[in-house]
């Protein structure tokens, strides 16, 4: 018998509270992250359009990443959280 | 009586293949691996004096600690000596310092590599080359130290190819990517010491890399011959648009040329800095830059890296041929610097 050492570890445990999914977008305010990349923000900025036209959303804003590599800055996340209810976030190439 | 490890224990039959369990169970990075046992995993962590809760770094949007005990199997899993430890430790601090950015060189499409840059006695000490074949296999402390790394990467941090490490095509520095500067022959201020160490101090510099791009002057002898290859080699390159770092490293005989007409690094990298710029007009045209051309385009330019100081010179590789090479760095230096933690020991 041999015993072996395992290499792996896990993510810190922590407990995400997240928001419950929202049935329906009607009346909420659409927050939309884009990624500075190339038409990322064309992309987005129809989907909000879609998003207000075809389900009713009240609002779509967009916030810009600082760069396409890094994660939203708390600043981002800070006034998303005070200000939206639902958040898109994607990329373009 | 020391520090129980908390890793959990797998039971293997004697008569199982130890190596292949590991295959199995997702340890490897393709190639086989030294079953880490308690007995190795002690051996490397008295090598590098560490408590095995030590925690060596931080991923913070991944909420991972990597401890000193992980480090350590991982170690020996890469075949590492006990010896290799303190390098190890140093480049793992590195890859979890805000600046390196792990997030987008440990995911991105572009596929980064950690190239690492040892310097100092401890590169003379274990053997790590820093000449002939410089990138290529031969040497036990050059492949097993980075790719120590790279299965902390996999195994702790959760860089799994195709999961969180995204690489659209690669590299094969992902497997390992050391070298050492040849401070012996060199006839230029170390790569450490232009980053703030003293001589006698063991460093490692690592940058998040593409592969290395060889480059051929046998022409030439003088400094600017050289650099002037070099230079057209260079000026569309990695991603052209990003201004990522630049890795030069000139071996022996351009390392002479050079050194001959009295250029230091300092000037190697200005040279560089004015000669690899691109007009807007030529970005356009090769699909890199975005727009229509517009007039000036032709006379406007764009550097290939924002400041001389992003090009990091090495001088390294072997003594006969008229070769050398430079290495885009991945992304922008806007999102991964260069990053030099001391080897402690």
């Amino acid at each position: 018998m041999t015993e072996l050492l395992d290499p792996t570890t896990g993510a810190a445990t922590q407990t995400i509270a997240f928001v419950p999914r929202p049935q329906a977008l009607a009346g909420k305010r659409i927050a939309l992250i884009e990624n500075t990349k190339y038409n990322s923000d064309k992309l987005l900025e129809r989907i909000g359009e879609l998003l207000k036209s075809e389900y009713g959303a009240a609002d779509a804003r967009l916030w810009r990443k600082k760069n396409a590599s890094v994660p939203a800055h708390q600043e981002i996340i800070e006034e998303v959280r005070k200000t939206c209810d639902v958040m898109v976030a994607g990329i373009g190439d | 009586m020391p520090a129980t490890l908390q890793s959990k224990r797998h039971r293997v039959e004697d008569t199982a293949d130890l190596i292949e369990f590991c295959f199995q169970q997702g340890w490897s990075d393709g190639l086989p691996v030294v079953p880490p046992t308690e007995d190795r995993v002690r051996a490397m962590l008295a090598a590098a004096k560490l408590a095995p809760d030590q925690q060596v770094g931080y991923i913070d949007h991944r909420a991972v600690s990597i401890t000193a005990e992980k480090v350590a199997i991982n170690a020996v899993m890469a075949g590492c000596k006990p010896e290799y430890m303190p390098v190890v430790i140093a480049a793992v601090e590195a890859i979890a310092d805000p600046k390196w950015g792990y997030h987008g060189p440990g995911t991105s499409t572009g596929g980064a590599a950690v190239l690492m840059i040892v310097n100092g006695p401890i590169a003379r000490e274990l053997d790590i080359n820093s000449g002939d074949n410089l990138f290529g296999p031969g040497w036990r402390s050059n492949l097993t130290i980075g790719r120590a790394v790279r299965l902390v990467m996999r195994n702790v941090c959760g860089s799994l190819p195709g999961l969180l490490d995204r690489g659209t095509v690669g590299n094969p520095g992902k497997l390992s990517y050391v070298i050492a500067e040849n401070e012996t022959e060199s006839p230029w201020t170390p790569l450490h010491v232009e980053r703030g160490f003293r001589p006698e101090q063991s460093a490692v510099t690592i940058v998040a890399a593409n592969g290395p791009h060889q480059f051929y002057n046998q022409l030439s002898n003088t400094a600017e011959g050289v650099l002037t290859t070099l230079a057209d080699d260079m000026r569309i390159s990695g991603g052209v648009m990003g201004q990522p770092t630049y890795v030069v490293v000139l071996a022996g005989e351009h390392m002479k040329t050079i050194a001959n007409d009295g250029w230091d690094k300092k000037r190697i990298r200005q040279f560089l800095f004015d000669h690899t710029k691109n007009t807007h007009a030529h970005l356009k045209r090769t699909g890199r830059m975005s727009g229509a051309i517009k007039p000036g385009d032709e006379t406007a330019t764009r550097p290939l890296v924002e400041t001389p100081e992003d090009i990091l010179v090495v001088a390294a590789g072997g003594r006969a041929g008229a070769f050398s090479a430079y290495i885009p760095g991945w992304g922008s230096r806007r999102s991964s610097e260069a990053v030099t933690k001391e080897i402690k020991r």
